[in-house]
């Protein structure tokens, strides 16, 4: 039979399209069950490193272990700032409620300093054994969105520390906010002065030790000037009040 | 030598798909500012071009003139949909870091052209080392350039510290250049211009 025949090369097209499908399909199934595994871990390395636990994951300790002995997970609705059982804590995807109109609400244009649009009605936070709560922050960064999670204290507003596990700035400069170094000027920080926002990151080499707002400030990095105003806008978004702001003062209420 | 070992050395120096057939720069720039990246990828793509040459030599009786382009190109998405699933399944941080260029290797000329131009008149076993020499000289290359990207950009080498940079404390001032693309432009442009002196009977 010629090669270049009609039949013979319905055939060889229908044998390899077959052919490539199948092992094409083995090859997702394998995948499905090991991503979403690999992204939970993900998430639960950063929730852990911003709240402070990153020197256990360092000495080799279990993620997952560390995980569920540390963390419980509530939601929280932004609107009143109270803890919620609206959704499932179980199942509840914050990124998946972004799509949903139900689960989501449009951020007014002149409070929408991170740049994100819209953003969920609930969100997923993280309670540690001590108190401290792990908050789950998003917004617009240099060239593309930044997502990670920032720990504070149970008085509300001390900070503990801030972690991204995803974003798509320049490496060697934006993606420094990586460097475990600049990380560490940010435990200690106080999110608010008085009731009011006050934490930012200042342009590189602005920080001042003696300035009297020094307890609310942050280096910026080098060369990243734009990501650290970023950083700052989404930090200072998310303490705001669409973000967690009535949640935190509710909490330091609540503690007297 | 053999037929064989030929098809496997050759690439690597002589006719680099890099340096000399100039295929495959795109993702040459985009995944070399750090060693590890470089090395993944060079795997990788040396898996897809050996396998895909093989696979196309082994049907390469049946393939009908009027659609063997067609025929390559599933055969090689395929090989590349499977590396980067299992990147994903297993190497879940890599396969972030590589983003969307382990996709991409389905578009880089050296797979496609080594399955045309060797391929598709070669046995199953010439192919396969034709093939897996091709990717060994492509890796070679991001070596080369991630080598220097990385030591110069970031002060490492595989992400241990050679130079200690000064944003950790250290005293070795990063060339952001180095991190940024364009410099693996500049890297290979000299890499082909030093091949091309030491062996002056590769100038076109």
């Amino acid at each position: 039979m010629s090669n270049d025949s009609i039949f013979k090369t319905f055939l060889v097209a229908f044998l390899l399209c077959v052919v490539c499908s199948v092992l094409v399909c083995l090859a997702a199934i394998v995948r499905i069950d090991r991503e979403a595994y690999n992204k939970q871990l993900e998430v639960r390395k950063t929730v852990l490193a911003a709240a402070g636990f990153q020197q256990q994951i360092d000495d080799g300790g279990n993620i997952d272990e560390l995980f569920t002995t540390n963390m419980e997970l509530k939601i929280v609705d932004l609107a009143s700032g109270e803890y919620t059982d609206a959704v499932d804590p179980a199942t509840y995807n914050q990124k998946d409620a972004l799509e949903n109109p139900d689960l989501s609400v449009k951020i007014p244009s002149d409070k929408d300093i991170a740049g994100m649009g819209s953003r969920a009605k609930y969100a997923a936070v993280y309670v540690t054994k001590t108190g401290d709560i792990v908050l789950p922050i998003r917004g617009a960064g240099m060239w593309g969105p930044m997502l990670g999670y920032i720990a504070v204290a149970d008085n509300g507003s001390t900070v503990k520390g801030l972690t991204f596990y995803q974003h798509a700035e320049t490496p060697g400069l934006g993606a420094e906010v990586d460097n475990p170094r600049w990380k560490a000027q940010w435990p200690g920080k106080e999110v608010y002065n008085g009731n009011s926002v006050a934490i930012k990151v200042v342009k590189n080499g602005s920080y001042d030790p003696k300035a009297s707002d020094a307890a609310n400030t942050v280096d910026g990095l080098a060369g990243a000037t734009v990501t650290s105003t970023k950083v700052s806008n989404i930090v200072r978004y998310w303490f705001g009040d669409d973000g967690f702001g009535k949640f935190l003062a509710n909490l330091k209420a609540k503690r007297g | 030598m053999s037929k064989a070992t030929d098809a496997l050395l050759d690439p690597i120096i002589n006719n680099n798909p890099i340096a000399l057939q100039i295929l495959g720069i795109c993702s040459a720039l985009a995944v070399t500012n750090k060693m590890s990246t470089a090395f993944t990828m060079a795997i990788a793509v040396t898996i897809v071009t050996g396998c895909s040459n093989a696979a196309v030599s082994a049907i390469r009786n049946h393939i009908p003139n009027s659609i063997r382009i067609i025929v390559q190109m599933t055969i090689i998405a395929t090989l590349v949909i499977i590396v980067d699933q299992m990147l994903k399944a297993y190497a879940y941080e890599m396969s972030k870091a590589l983003s969307v260029y382990v996709g991409l290797i389905i578009t880089n000329c050296i797979v496609m052209g080594r399955a045309e131009a060797y391929a598709m008149k070669a046995p199953v076993v010439e192919s396969f080392m034709d093939g897996i020499g091709n990717g060994l000289g492509y890796g070679l290359i991001l070596m080369l350039v991630g080598f220097v990207r990385e030591l110069f950009g970031s002060g490492k080498i595989f992400g241990l510290t050679i130079l200690s940079p000064v944003n950790d404390g250290g005293w070795y001032v990063t060339n952001g250049l180095m991190l940024l693309a364009p410099s693996a432009f500049f890297l290979i442009g000299f890499i082909i211009w030093g091949l091309r002196t030491w062996k002056p009977e590769l100038q076109e």
